[in-house]
């Protein structure tokens, strides 16, 4: 094999639909018969709800449908799920899609309305009357924690959710010995994906066969498909889900949603098709939030720069209920805490603090970007107390004997010391020495700031997720079928949400079995006939796990091609080749057979040319399990310049050096590497989910919540080297959410370097003007 | 977010525009701030008055006057060479206001009438010294600027009064002008901005205005801070002072993206700068 498609540049298929307003989104499904819901939503961060009173609602003209919490929790089998216990004896929220007795944050929903269209179910919403009696809110760790905190839930005996711990090596032994320990207290900011499309769901219940049919723009349509059927009661193949063209996903879209419930409940009770998308302002508070975390750590070292031991607690600052994915991407953070070091001894403790806000769920980077800020923080710390360079720091503690087993995950392979070379490389080409000491010179602050990250991605084998406490599984399934015409069809598990997946994996396939690229087309999004994945698209799996399963199929499949045409020629398989779809006799042009022959053979005219042995259809199938995570790893530079009059920061360059292992198609990964970047740029300067004293939400739109747009997003240049992944077939490891995970700590490297002068030190995220600026003030009093 | 139920009247004159301004009614023009306010329901008027096809577009000279139709578009305004030329610092000031495409859509007028605190045309005009023409069932009054605006969004237009016209003396072509606005991302409304029109004679300060947004319920005229350079040589002692003094003036909010001290800090800075751009060392 070797059509060459991995690793070809080529433009994605999918954009031509995308860019020429072709794509069907969530909110273009409308069935004959559709209504539209909308959702009442607490305007409290806590309070009891005393009544509730529906009737004006439900009397006014085109409501077909009304319910409260309590409703719906009389209509469901079991509360909302939760598939990911990191912590076995913590305790677990026990929510329902709407808020029952209780609201627990400003936006919780308290009933919903299917009418007509969405405005008049809007009017609707006005009608319902609910007495509220409120109850003091917390929103900090620190308020939460607060021996006379009001708790949220009030079985339980304060407002911590779990514990666990994340441990390897004598830790004691480690800070006793040490000859340098540094501490320090990071916090990061409420932050949420965005997507540019929201989320939506189109739920059909059939009152005759009692089937659910749903579309869903979600991130794990087979993930969906079994918590609907767990949460109705209903049997798996009553319930089909169909996924649309997705508008962005970055994690908010792959949790299960108690609005999607109240879809279908609403469709049960109006016996008609309801339509649920949730519009930009509720998106704030109904789709998940992320990042917020306190994180109090200690390093402890030897005098030559080795680290021998990192200690501490992150404190995840969840929402009042959990989402789908509970504590884990706080336990992330501490799992990966080590990061790309050979630390001999870590223990991080992980502490879940129940908040009024909404559920902490995932968005890309997961626990990663955290961590990722704390070690790259804690080695440049390391360096300046003894005075050498921080890449020395790097470099002395970069594990560098794989497979590696850190406190949690088995790294399988990397080069970090050379990825850090590619990367100051770059910043050498690109003259950015120059470039500071020309602004500096000129009275400017500028500074150059590196990370250097390590990412589990290529999630997960089955054994270590379920080990790790997550109820589902980690590996997907692929079909690839080649047609009477000779084209192929993969079929898969996968979503495309914008990343190219389908192009990827028509590459991968293409590239198998020596096809054109325009002749493999993927098709994906319905239960009904999709292969299953395991765990959905997220985790930087899709063309890692996906990939691989569709490599092995395709293998197997061009066997058979091979199998099938060697019978033709009366030659062995191992003597023929194939060129864009056409099989010959090695060294023998004037023969040959294409694909369509083969095709047409296996399908429609066997006789003559179909071995008696091989049965008809091209069709093989695979189910791919990784045996380890894949570990891809990458360095960020990124050149700022700060404005210390305003504590304004300009973004003047962005570098990335970036090994995924076999790269499918470098142009993807780029996209990716930059769109994940932009997020860390938004992440570290802009976004910022606020609450006010009393617990209210302050930011319902994006005037206050604040994306990075074109204008504050440098130009990108990127590197890439390939260590493949020895364990996967086409040693592919994930790329999608790398671009996010050093940027926020490159960037405040770069800024604490162009305001050298003043000492100042980023221990939090987001970097806003007026917080740098008192900053760069305390150091000039200093 | 869909707005609350509403009435619709396009009006095709000035006067049925007036005469449906009544009982809950609110004008419509470009939309840009409005249509947002009605889809959150943070508005809800019984009837929403269409005035943005009426015949009140158009930028002219007259005489020493720059005369601004309220329903000019404001990337008609900015990019209108008769503006550019008679009054730079309005033009310079008009590409600040959010992106090309809210500028396509958004009248001078509604951002006049809007009177949002952070606003910087509201800002420039009081530089200017710009009398607003009023339309009500009573007949036309003029407005000025400095008595305009009555706090966030907040003005002398009464609720059944249109905003017509703009009338802008135009300044002495020696008039140099500087802004400095700080926004969050480019193109967002302003944290701080500050207007400034400086005219020398020699290093001399014969005439200044200095204008500041988003540092007050309503757009502030610095009066003292002008009055420290009025007739004093140009320079970094008084550019200090008059910052400082404009700084004085200010009683800000706070908000998500800055606290009030920031603001009241930046205004000095701001004032500086936009000086400093006006007449360089
Ligand atoms: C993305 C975005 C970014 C923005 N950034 C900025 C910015 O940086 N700076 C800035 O200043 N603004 C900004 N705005 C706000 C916007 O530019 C102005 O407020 C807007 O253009 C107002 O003009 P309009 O014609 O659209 O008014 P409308 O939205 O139609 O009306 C606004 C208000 O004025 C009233 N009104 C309108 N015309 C009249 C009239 N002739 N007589 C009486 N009342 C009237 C309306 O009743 C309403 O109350 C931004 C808006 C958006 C959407």
């Amino acid at each position: 094999m070797g059509g060459g498609l991995i690793g070809a540049r080529v433009s994605r298929a999918e954009d031509v639909r995308l860019l020429t307003g072709r794509a069907v989104f969530i909110d273009d499904v409308r069935p004959p018969g559709l209504l539209e819901a909308a959702i009442l939503r607490s305007p409290h961060p806590h309070a009891r709800i005393v009544r509730i009173d529906t009737a004006a609602a439900v009397a006014h003209p085109g409501v077909l449908a009304v319910v409260t919490g309590a409703d719906v929790r009389a209509l469901v089998h079991r509360p909302q799920p939760l598939i990911w216990r990191i912590s076995p004896a913590g305790r677990e929220t026990v929510a329902y899609p709407l808020a029952v007795d209780k609201v627990l944050y400003t936006g919780h929903g308290v009933a919903a309305v299917a009418a007509v269209d969405r405005a008049t179910a809007e009017d609707a919403l006005e009608l319902i009357d609910v007495e509220y009696a409120p109850l003091p809110a917390v929103t900090t760790v620190e308020q939460a924690l607060a021996p006379d905190a009001p708790r949220l839930h009030e079985d339980w005996p304060d407002n911590v959710a779990g514990r666990t711990v994340v441990a390897k090596g004598d830790v004691e032994e480690a800070f006793a010995q040490a000859d340098v320990v540094l501490r320090e207290t990071f916090r990061f900011a409420r932050q949420l994906g965005a997507p540019l499309e929201t989320r939506g769901v189109v739920a059909t219940w059939d009152p005759f066969t009692s089937h659910l049919d749903v579309w869903l723009n979600t991130q794990g349509p087979h993930l969906a498909r079994e918590l609907f059927a767990e949460v109705l009661g209903l049997a798996v193949d009553k319930v089909r889900v169909r996924v649309p063209d997705i508008g962005g996903g970055f994690g908010s879209k792959a949790g299960f949603y108690g609005d999607q419930v109240v879809a279908a409940v609403l469709s049960r009770a109006s016996g008609r098709p309801v339509k649920y998308v949730e519009d930009r302002r509720e998106s704030f508070v109904a789709t998940v939030h992320a990042r917020e975390q306190r994180i109090d750590v200690e390093v402890a070292a030897r005098a030559d720069g080795t680290i021998t031991g990192l200690r501490g607690t992150v404190h995840g600052v969840l929402g009042a209920n959990f989402s789908t994915v509970g504590l884990s991407p706080c336990w992330t953070t501490a799992a990966v805490m080590a990061g790309p070091y050979a630390i001999p001894a870590v223990e991080v403790n992980v502490v879940g603090v129940v908040t009024n806000k909404p559920p902490y769920g995932s968005y890309r980077g997961y626990g990663l970007p955290k961590a990722n800020f704390v070690h790259e923080h804690m080695v440049e710390a390391l360096a300046r107390h003894l005075g050498v360079d921080p890449h020395d720091v790097r470099r002395r503690n970069f594990v560098t004997d794989f497979p590696h087993q850190s406190p949690v995950f088995v790294y399988d392979s990397g080069r970090y010391a050379e990825c850090l070379d590619l990367c100051r490389d770059a910043v050498r080409r690109a003259g950015w020495a120059d470039r500071v000491a020309g602004a500096r010179a000129g009275g400017a602050h500028v500074g150059i700031g590196y990370a250097f990250h390590n990412e589990v991605s290529a999630f997960a084998p089955s054994r270590i997720v379920n080990m790790s406490g997550l109820d589902h599984s980690g590996f997907d399934e692929a079909a690839v079928r080649i047609d009477s015409t000779g084209h192929v069809s993969v079929h898969t598990g996968q979503t495309s949400m914008g990343q190219g997946i389908h192009t990827a994996l028509a590459q991968v396939a293409a590239h198998v079995l020596d096809v054109p690229l325009d002749h493999v087309t993927v098709i994906s999004g319905d239960t009904d006939s999709a292969p299953y994945t395991g765990y959905g698209t997220a985790a930087s799996r899709a063309a890692a796990v996906g990939g691989a399963a569709v490599l092995n199929a395709a293998t197997r499949l061009r066997a058979k091609v091979l199998r099938i045409a060697a019978h033709v020629f009366e030659a062995a398989p191992d003597d023929l080749v194939i060129d864009e779809g056409v099989v010959s006799v090695k060294g023998v042009p004037g023969r040959s057979v294409t694909f369509a022959d083969i095709g047409d053979a296996a399908y429609r005219r066997p006789h003559g040319v179909l071995p008696e042995d091989e049965a008809p259809t091209l069709h093989e199938r695979e189910v791919y399990d990784p045996v380890n995570v894949a570990t891809a790893f990458g360095c960020t530079a990124v050149l700022a310049s700060v404005d210390v009059e305003t504590g304004v920061v300009d973004l003047l360059g962005y570098l990335i050096a970036h090994d995924c292992g076999t790269v499918i198609n470098p142009m993807i990964v780029d996209g990716q590497l930059q769109g994940g970047a932009a997020q860390a740029i938004g992440g570290a300067l802009y976004e910022r989910l606020a609450y006010g004293a009393a617990g209210e939400a302050l930011t319902l739109s994006f005037a206050e919540y604040l994306l990075p747009t074109a204008t504050v997003v440098p130009p990108f240049g990127v590197d890439h080297m390939e260590t493949p992944a020895d364990h996967i077939p086409g040693g592919f490891k994930g790329a999608g959410e790398a671009g996010v995970i050093g940027g926020g700590a490159a960037i405040a490297h770069a800024v604490e370097d162009a305001l050298a002068e003043f000492g100042v030190r980023i221990t939090s995220l987001p970097i806003t003007p007026p917080d740098l600026l008192a900053a760069i003030r305390a150091g000039s009093d200093r | 977010m869909k707005a609350a139920p509403f009435d619709y009247v396009r009006a095709s004159s000035v006067e049925m525009a007036v005469d449906a301004l009544r009982d809950g009614a609110v004008a419509l023009a470009g939309g840009q701030s409005l249509i947002p306010l009605l889809n959150a329901r943070a508005r809800r008027p019984a009837v929403v008055v269409d005035v943005s096809r009426l015949p009140l577009a158009g930028v002219e000279q007259v005489g020493s006057t720059l005369v601004l139709g309220a329903m000019t578009r404001l990337r008609a305004a900015e990019t209108s060479p008769v503006v550019r030329r008679a009054v730079p610092l309005l033009a310079e000031a008009l590409t600040h206001v959010g992106h090309v495409s809210v500028r396509n859509r958004g009248t001078v007028g509604g951002s006049v009438a809007h009177a949002d605190p952070a606003a910087e045309l509201p800002a420039v005009l009081l530089a200017l010294d710009a009398v607003f023409s009023v339309r009500g069932r009573g007949g036309t009054r003029e407005v000025d600027a400095r008595d305009f605006f009555r706090g966030p969004h907040r003005t002398a237009l009464a609720a059944d009064e249109l905003l017509t016209g703009i009338r802008v003396p135009l300044p002495p072509a020696t008039a140099r002008c500087g802004i400095a606005e700080l926004s969050r991302r480019p193109h967002d409304l302003a944290i701080t901005a500050v207007f400034t029109s400086v005219v020398l004679t020699g290093r001399v300060v014969t005439d200044v205005r200095i204008a500041v947004a988003g540092a007050a319920p309503v757009p502030l005229r610095a009066h003292a801070a002008e009055h420290v350079l009025r007739g004093e040589v140009f320079g970094p002692d008084v550019l200090a002072a008059a910052a400082e003094a404009a700084a004085d003036a200010t009683d800000p909010i706070d908000d998500v993206h800055a606290p009030a001290a920031y603001r009241r800090d930046m205004t000095a800075v701001l004032t500086r700068r936009a000086l400093r751009q006006a007449v360089p060392a």
